[in-house]
């Protein structure tokens, strides 16, 4: 700060274009390994899911009794025509993985959407007014987040009917307070800035404020981080065709798979184990890349970057 | 260690450092100097000049990017780069006490200030067992005269006020009886009644603690009151060393010299020409009544917050308590006080970012708290304040131009409209055009503080409020400024309130000043009669305190304050001012003061302001 | 100490009003569910006048505020209600008409009697959670960018990306049935609880860890911990005395906050390895439809939260009498 002080003159001494914070995280974020990594396998499996299906034979949902119980290509009497195996009715579990994977993916990108609007409005609205709004939001936050996400879940989805749309809603509504909590801690905080203030000061509405100066602020390294809950959703979907109150069969999902499949462990272990492996490398790829923007993100707010 | 000349530090030929990625620059040359055992030596340079860095390198606290090119830095006889990382840390605390300009983040917050110094004593002098050393604390907590010291052991730093920290630092540096005392800026956090405190504290231990001190500051008159030798350190670099008197009377560098230039003057400065009261004479023949553009009127503000003793109890914080003044068009009205006066609260009350308990603040005649909201739309188009901090007042996400454009857009202006202000504001307060696309990450303290004022300046403002606005910037920025705001006032007819607690600032620039100290106005009077025949002690005190080179109208020690201010939870019953009034008589004790005449256009609130 | 009860009674009225809120949403919710409970006891061969008459008889018809009054009463008296499945000898009594209600399993010995082998489960997994994470969250906090930090990063990445029902059935698959190592499925002894607890351990872990080196890294940034080498403690005693006691505080917020996810994966895991905790009671009573003992679950759950909460922010307090006020 001293020579930054220092260097304050008249003359104008701006050197080289300053990059805003977004640019920064991205550029700190691409430097990590485990980043790229990520996103190489993510691509690839995105590219998979929504390519392949296109060029092959191979239906998710057709029956095929005297295929059942195929192993994987690696062990004796798999091949390459069904590389995952097959399961109990003999569909193959490549492209059900595949498929359950365009399903995950969607799901959980439209839940993390939903819930980031969601919880970071109600943040932004009790952390930038304060008092009793503020208290008032956040005890209903309180009391959601003190009933566990997959209990709330289970209880909306058994009293109405699991479809794709009433999956994500649960899902969203479920597991928006955490948004709420962290929007309304940096709203707390941003509020109390001078910049605030000095909008106050030229007479500027608290809409307006808080629409183009303080959100543009504090949304986009919330947003960033939210790739983890995308992974984090994934699961809970899962969890929920798991215990059969997700998206229904006959469309894939790793739950409903996974848990066809468990029930045949013994003999043909692959139909639980390998769509799981599966989906734990989308997971996987998408916990890399969130882990190094979270890491990037800590920067940021640290101002080392 | 025997005779009094023995050499305790010698610095040969140092050279730090600073390399990060690309970026190579040098931030100590060759610096050389020694110190003698029980001696003083003063160190005396700007911010930028290396002399944090150079403390550092003595303390021993060399980190990337800071690297050691070349030199030694010799305690006794051994150089501390040499040293194994467990002989530094035998030194460290032990032998070398450090005190930095930091007192609020140097301690765990986590931890009793107390407990904290005892736990140095003892990770340094493991022999003397934790009761002893605990004795031994509270001894010198009471000796750097931190009151109730046996109580105060057991607090945290969050307790503690900025100067009693300070004292709690210097206590955590000679607990150990170190020989060697590094103090780095130690004043400079401080306001200037505590930093003039812990000043005469440094030079009265002086005797009896018996260490060699370097005494490194920003401020020829601090150094000169405390040490023997003095070193002028400029862009790394010793230009001078000399002794403070012939410092002061024959400076033989250039640097020296213009740093002595720029030293801060009071009395020998002259106040700006325009007085107040003959602007008002001359109003007054013209016709008319003059109206006040700005009328504060009995303003109060109280804060509660939760008790920590009691069940569901408060606390009242009263910030403001009873504020009176007007300043008329065409004014430089300042209004001074310390850190915690209420100044930032009332000028949070002026801006109407919220609005006072009672009392009313009239803009032009009318009642903000009657205005609607349009009309009070309209009323901060007028009325425009600038802040203190330029790196936190400006949003960091938007480019510069539209950040100065927002303003109108508030105000409802079209985007033709919005294009060509913003460019002439630019042009007009020396931001080059370019900069309107930038975002402000990189820009200095001056370049952000000039946005600002074209944000304020835009909407074409009658009064200006300034809160601290140039106490952050160095001096040959704040001069430029200062020029800006006389040439914006001459062109633009402005009014200025300056709200500061930089009285050389103020006394270079005001024709009428307030004074406020826990919550009210102590006294108001012109520029010339607030800094040459003050009526309040406190005024007194204050100015005696700050730190100059000149004469003084007044003997500092007559007037020097006791203890710290008291919290504006718990204000003394009378006048507040009373426990650390030198002069104070009975009936301070019983009867509040309040604002009187002493004199035309003077008001003081003291009962033996005649 | 005045303000330590102050803070207790606030955060207790305010944990009371969190449960209520909870307790009154399940209710609602759990009234808005197609079918009728009385027809659920009774089963689909009962004839229509039967319901309605048991349904009257429980009170099913009255409004939903006389409803919650009356449930509210009865939790004040430590009744949670009753089954509408089980029977005390713990067999399901579904759809036989002479059942009469006495011989429903209580809700609350229901939970009673599952409520020790989940908290055994919780504090095994906890333990193996903290023996995990702390060592390795210290590390990549204290070396920052080295190796132990990598290590930090993609242990909890790969763990987090860990399905916990499909990871539960690899182990369960991998080391009871082709190995034979620990057993698992049912619960038969202490062993049971072995590999159900690493699976919870698993998913829990990387939240800590991750959070744990950002609070060590954020920490050793901080000016008194610079301040306090040149003050001439030593890197350990810095370490131990400060850094760790500093850093625990977030990390105290987060152990609350993380309550409601251990439950979730309690459940989950319980359910999978056929552990006879609150978990599986609560998934059957999900599939049967067994509403009283999924609302006495909830309001359980978040009471559990509310107190866990209540201790953390004392400790944390405790550590950091700054967060007294």
């Amino acid at each position: 700060m001293a020579s930054e002080v220092l260097a304050g003159s008249a003359t104008p001494l701006p050197v080289k274009r300053p990059v805003g914070p977004t640019r920064r995280l991205w550029a700190t974020a691409w430097k990590r390994p485990e980043f790229k990594v990520g996103l190489i396998i993510f691509l690839f499996l995105i590219g998979l899911a929504v390519i392949f299906p296109f060029f092959t034979e191979l239906s998710p949902v057709k029956i095929s009794v005297k295929d059942k119980f195929l192993p994987p290509f690696f062990l004796e009497g798999g091949s390459f025509a069904h590389p995952l195996g097959t399961d109990q009715l003999g569909r193959d579990l490549f492209i059900r993985s595949l498929i359950g994977l365009q399903n995950a993916l969607l799901i959980s990108f439209s839940t993390v959407i939903l819930m980031f609007l969601i919880g970071t409005a109600v943040g932004l609205v009790a952390g930038y007014k304060g008092g009793w709004v503020d208290t008032i939001l956040m005890r209903l936050t309180d009391a959601q987040l003190s009933i566990p996400l997959i209990i709330l879940a289970i209880v909306i989805l058994t009293i109405t009917r699991p479809t794709p749309l009433t999956v994500i809603l649960v899902l969203a509504l479920a597991s928006w307070p955490a948004y709420a909590r962290v929007t309304r801690s940096v709203a707390l905080t941003e509020r109390r800035r001078e910049y605030v203030r000095g909008a106050k000061i030229l007479g500027a509405s608290d809409l307006r404020i808080m629409l183009v100066l303080v959100a543009p602020n504090i949304l986009p390294p919330i947003a960033f981080v939210a790739i983890l809950d995308v992974a984090r959703m994934m699961i809970f979907e899962a969890i929920l065709g798991f215990i059969g109150i997700g998206v229904q069969p006959p469309t894939p999902t790793f739950g409903t798979i996974i848990s066809d499949g468990r029930k045949y462990l013994i003999n043909a272990w692959w139909i639980a184990t390998m769509p799981g492996a599966f989906l734990f490398l989308s997971l996987l790829s998408l916990n890399l890349m969130g882990a190094s923007l979270e890491r990037a993100r800590n920067m940021l707010l640290r101002g080392t970057i | 260690m025997t005779g009094k000349q023995a050499t305790l530090l010698e610095v040969k030929d140092l050279s730090i450092e600073l390399i990060r990625g690309q970026e190579r620059r040098p931030v100590l040359d060759r610096v050389s100097f020694s110190l003698e055992e029980r001696a003083v030596l003063g160190l005396i340079g700007e911010s930028g000049s290396g002399k944090t860095i150079l403390a550092k390198a003595i303390a021993g606290w060399i980190a990337p990017p800071l690297f050691r090119k070349g030199g030694q830095v010799l305690y006794r006889g051994r150089d501390l780069f040499g040293l194994s990382e467990a002989d530094t840390r035998a030194l460290r605390g032990r032998h070398i006490g450090y005190i930095g300009a930091d007192p609020g983040s140097s301690f765990d917050p986590t931890i009793p200030v107390g407990v904290q110094i005892a736990e140095k004593l003892r990770a340094v002098r493991p022999d003397i067992p934790m009761a002893q050393a605990a004795k031994r604390t509270i001894e010198l907590l009471d000796r750097v005269r931190i009151p109730s010291a046996a109580r105060r052991y057991r607090e945290y730093p969050s307790q503690y006020s900025g100067g009693m920290l300070q004292r709690a630092m210097i206590v955590d540096a000679l607990v150990a009886e170190p020989t060697l005392l590094v103090c780095d800026n130690v004043t400079q956090p401080l306001d200037v009644t505590v930093a003039a405190q812990i000043v005469r504290l440094l030079r009265d231990l002086r005797e009896d603690i018996k260490a060699g001190i370097l005494f490194i500051t920003t401020s020829v008159p601090v150094v000169s009151e405390i040490a023997d030798d003095l070193l002028v350190l400029s862009k790394g670099r010793v230009v001078e060393r000399t002794t403070p008197a012939r410092m002061v009377a024959a400076p033989e560098h250039a640097y020296s010299r213009e740093l002595l230039e720029r030293m801060p003057r009071i009395w020998t400065e002259q106040p700006p020409l325009r007085s107040t009261v003959d602007a008002q004479a001359a109003r007054a023949k013209a016709g008319g009544k003059t109206q006040p553009i700005l009328s504060v009127q009995d303003v109060t503000k109280h804060y509660s917050v939760p008790d920590r003793d009691r069940f569901f109890g408060k606390q009242i914080v009263q910030a403001v308590r009873g504020v009176t003044f007007d300043v008329f068009p065409g004014d430089n009205f300042g209004l001074v006080g310390e850190s915690g006066c209420g100044k930032s609260t009332l000028s949070r009350l002026l801006s109407w970012v919220e609005p006072p308990d009672s009392g009313s603040i009239l803009f032009d005649g009318k009642d903000i708290a009657t205005m609607s909201a349009r009309e009070r739309l309209t009323m901060r188009r007028g009325f425009q304040l600038l802040l203190q901090d330029p790196y936190n007042c400006i949003p960091p996400n938007l480019p510069v131009g539209r950040t100065i454009g927002f303003s109108l857009q508030v105000h409802g202006a079209g985007r033709k409209e919005i294009q060509e202000k913003v460019d002439a504001v630019m042009a007009e307060v020396g931001l080059p055009r370019e900069l309107a696309e930038r975002l402000p990450i990189g820009l200095s303290a001056g370049q952000r503080q000039r946005i600002n004022i074209a944000r304020a300046l835009v909407l074409e403002p009658r009064l200006m409020i300034l809160d601290e606005t140039l106490s952050s910037l160095d001096p040959m920025e704040q001069a430029r400024l200062l020029d800006l705001f006389e040439k914006l006032q001459a062109s633009h007819g402005l009014t200025y309130l300056f709200i500061s607690h930089d009285l050389a600032m103020v006394r270079k620039v005001c024709t009428r000043i307030a004074v406020m100290y826990l919550g009210k106005v102590v006294e108001l009077a012109d520029n010339q009669t607030v800094f040459m025949k003050p009526a309040h002690p406190y005024t007194k005190a204050m100015l005696s305190a700050v730190p100059v080179l000149e004469e003084k109208p007044y003997r500092a020690e007559d007037c020097l304050l006791e203890g710290e201010p008291p919290s504006p939870i718990d204000i003394p019953e009378g006048c507040s001012f009373r426990p650390r009034c030198p002069l104070a008589i009975g009936r301070c004790a019983q009867q509040e003061p309040g604002l009187k005449v002493v004199a035309p256009h003077e008001y003081a609130a003291c009962h033996l302001a005649a | 100490m005045g303000f330590i009860l102050t803070f207790l009674a606030r955060r207790l009225a305010q944990g009371l009003l969190i449960v209520l809120v909870v307790s009154f949403a399940i209710f609602a919710l759990v009234r808005m569910a197609p079918g009728d409970p009385a027809r659920t006891i009774l089963g689909g061969m009962a004839s229509d006048e039967l319901v309605e008459q048991t349904a009257r008889e429980m009170g099913l018809r009255d409004p939903i505020i006389v409803q919650y009054g009356r449930y509210l009463a009865g939790i004040l008296q430590g009744d949670f209600g009753t089954s509408y499945i089980k029977s005390e000898s713990g067999g399901a009594s579904m759809g036989n008409q002479d059942q009469i209600r006495s011989a429903r399993a209580s809700v609350g010995s229901l939970i009673g009697s599952t409520l020790p082998y989940t908290l055994q489960l919780a504090g095994l997994a906890l333990l193996i959670t903290l023996v995990v994470s702390i060592p390795i969250g210290i590390a990549g906090g204290v070396h920052a960018g080295r190796w132990q930090d990598k290590f930090a990063v993609y242990l909890s990445s790969v763990f987090v990306s860990l399905p916990n029902f499909w990871f539960a059935i690899v182990l369960a698959l991998v080391v009871t049935a082709k190995l034979g190592w620990i057993p698992s499925i049912g619960y038969q002894g202490f062993a049971y609880t072995i590999l159900p607890a690493i699976v919870i351990a698993v998913e829990m872990s990387p939240i800590f860890i991750r959070s744990l080196s950002v609070s060590v890294a954020d920490t050793l940034r901080q000016t008194f911990v610079e301040v306090a080498a040149v003050r001439g403690l030593g890197p350990r005693r810095i370490l131990y005395g400060h850094v760790l006691r500093n850093a625990a505080v977030p990390i105290l917020n987060l152990f609350g906050v993380q309550v409601g996810a251990l439950l979730g994966g309690v459940l989950i895991v319980e359910y999978i390895f056929d552990y006879p905790g609150i978990g599986l009671l609560t998934v059957q009573a999900v599939t049967q439809r067994d509403f009283p003992v999924i609302q006495g679950v909830a309001i359980l759950s978040s009471a559990i939260f509310v107190v866990v909460n209540i201790l953390v922010d004392l400790a944390a307090a405790r550590i950091d009498p700054r967060l007294e006020s």
